[in-house]
């Protein structure tokens, strides 16, 4: 529970978003009646302007000081795989497997909340409609945005924001655009810079292929209307089980349809072979994807002359 | 160079080995044979009084109590003639780790992190888990899993991770360029009980790959040396003959950042100071 009156601060779980290392100089801190320790932090203690866990909307704001992060939203029904999908490339990370040659591992300020999703932590109790403002340390698993930096080898350092969200969001979404329970599917629909939309081969071939394959093409048709000209990849999960290639072929076709500029990868922590790292098959293929996402620049609107003179140029001329 | 006392800035978790490189590092500077050498006398030997006599009868160290933080300063002299001041510390490990768990940083530290002109960071691999980490597990294994509904402890590789990530933040340096300074050295304790040999950076690489990743992508040039202050295990108890015998100053080497051996304990500490040897 945030200490201070501004709505972006969260002392003392991180530090002041004013900047303030000490607590009692800041205007809206004073405000305050004196509080006593917490957790065993004084008031004299320094804290970090990151809890660790996975980042909420107003954590944000402090990264996106060096520099905006590229944000990837991962889409795709409740139990699709989504995370599977981080948890493999965190424990990839970890073992040094991940980023290929040329690229290194540059920081995370959401180190907890990666490990908490590769630990098989469960979600915290109680279905939030959208992406927490801040998820303090403590908090458990929360809807949020897993931080990660790279360098590649030309120095070039950029931060990757991926989405961890309830696959609920986007049952909600898919349905009904504008759904109350939904904000946080709308948040990414509006915010992220590619999609990574998620196909359950499982759910695909199973008993309810029928349902997960009308899910799957709602949730396509939705994205399709939202995604404008980011890039999009249609992500096979569990790629390891045997299909239904009629079923398959049916989602291939809508997304063909609907996207068709997005690209296809087949994933699954199964590795093809025993002998080889266990690197699973697809992951590093599809996080490499990922790391070449690049923001398309922003367009300036054409505006049209009105006349000749260059000072006047591109006023509009009342007569 | 001037005389300013500059400050190592010495980050080591319990267990890591600071005491006995501390005891061993003094023993190394009063005799004044290696890169560095004691010019006059320390301010204050009390923190290393115990440490150095235990070591003299070929007994290792008692562990140092958790509140504990005492600085001494000790007047150096360099091969080349300049002089500086080192400040070098002797603290109970658990500090460290608690800066990590609470997630705050108390202020004497801060302060400490500020100042400090290098930074030199004590690991020893082989107290690193190797079992229940999560990185431990195969891939194929997360299918299987079980979901918790309590977070699992976090692994060695994320702990140390935020710890650099937060004496980095305390320095101001989040702009993502790699930096210049403060130096980091990471010495890797303990490098007799890793079996076989090789460059420190690959031990390191080999055990954390994600924790070096993150240093070398963050600093200019890093240091990575291996450091075995005693040679050889002691027990506080049983005395090791041989070693009292021929006494510690006779014990331990460094492996240089390029895999050279020196017996010189003083040739971190001038890497940590200077930037280069």
């Amino acid at each position: 529970v945030s200490e201070c009156s501004r709505e972006t601060c969260f002392v003392p779980d991180t530090t002041c978003d004013l900047g303030f290392l000490d607590r009692s100089r800041c205007p809206a801190w004073s405000a305050q009646p004196s509080s006593l320790p917490v957790d065993g932090k004084t008031l004299d203690d320094v804290l970090l302007p990151w809890s660790g866990n996975a980042l909420g909307l107003a954590d944000i704001s402090f990264l996106a000081g060096r520099a905006k992060p590229l944000t990837v939203g991962i889409v795709g029904p409740h139990n699709a795989g989504k995370t599977t999908l981080l948890a493999a490339w965190y424990l990839l990370l970890g073992r040094g497997l991940l980023l290929g040659p040329g690229r290194k591992f540059a920081g995370s300020c959401s180190l907890l909340g990666w490990e908490n999703i590769a630990g098989g932590l469960r979600w915290a109790p109680g279905l939030q409609p959208t992406f927490p403002p801040h998820t303090t340390s403590r908090a458990g698993r929360a809807p949020g945005l897993l931080h990660l930096a790279v360098r590649d080898d030309a120095a070039e350092f950029r931060d990757y924001l991926l989405a961890d969200a309830p696959g609920e969001w986007f049952k909600r979404w898919a349905l009904n655009r504008d759904a109350a329970d939904a904000e946080g599917a709308r948040w990414l629909a509006e915010h992220a810079d590619a999609f990574i939309l998620i196909a359950d081969r499982e759910a695909l071939s199973g008993q309810d292929a029928g349902s997960a394959r009308g899910a799957l093409q709602l949730l396509t048709q939705r994205l399709s209307a939202e995604y404008g000209t980011r890039p999009v990849a249609l992500v096979w999960t569990k790629a390891d089980i045997e299909t239904n290639s009629a079923i398959e072929g049916a989602v291939r076709e809508t997304v063909n349809n609907r996207i068709p500029d997005a690209l296809e990868f087949p994933v699954s922590i199964i590795s093809p072979d025993t002998t080889a790292k266990g690197t699973g098959t697809g992951l590093i293929e599809l996080f490499d994807w990922v790391l070449n996402v690049r923001r398309r620049p922003a367009a300036l609107p054409q505006s049209t002359a009105s006349c000749s003179d260059p000072l006047f140029l591109f006023g509009t001329r009342t007569t | 160079m001037s005389e300013r006392a500059k400050s190592v800035l010495l980050v080591g978790e319990s267990g890591v080995g600071k005491t006995h490189y501390g005891a061993q590092l003094l023993k190394r500077l009063m005799k004044g044979d290696g890169m560095l050498r004691m010019r006059g006398a320390a301010t204050n030997l009390d923190p290393f009084e115990t440490a150095l006599e235990r070591l003299n009868e070929g007994r290792a160290a008692d562990h140092t109590p958790t509140p504990v933080y005492v600085e001494s300063i000790w007047p150096l002299e360099y091969d080349d003639g300049s002089k500086a001041e080192l400040v070098w510390p002797d603290y109970g490990g658990e500090q460290i780790k608690a800066m990590v768990t609470a997630r705050s940083i108390p202020l004497p530290w801060m302060r400490r992190i500020a100042e400090a002109h290098s930074w030199l960071l004590l690991l020893r691999l082989n107290k690193m888990r190797a079992s229940d980490d999560i990185f431990s597990k195969p891939l194929a294994q997360l299918r299987q899993r079980t979901i918790q509904s309590a977070a699992s402890p976090v692994s060695d590789q994320s702990r140390l991770i935020e710890l650099l990530q937060m004496l980095m933040n305390v320095r101001g340096h989040f702009n993502g360029k790699p930096l210049a300074t403060p130096h980091l050295a990471l010495l890797l304790t303990c490098w007799d009980e890793l079996q076989g040999t090789g460059l420190p950076g690959a031990a390191l690489r080999a055990q954390l790959p994600m924790f070096f990743d993150f240093v070398v992508s963050n600093w200019q040039k890093p240091k990575i040396l291996g450091l075995s202050a005693l040679e050889r295990a002691l027990s506080p108890e049983q005395r090791d003959a041989e070693f009292a015998s021929r006494g510690p100053e006779s014990f331990g080497y460094v492996i240089s950042h390029e895999g050279d051996r020196s017996s010189d304990l003083t040739l971190p500490i001038k890497l940590a100071l200077v930037g280069t040897i």
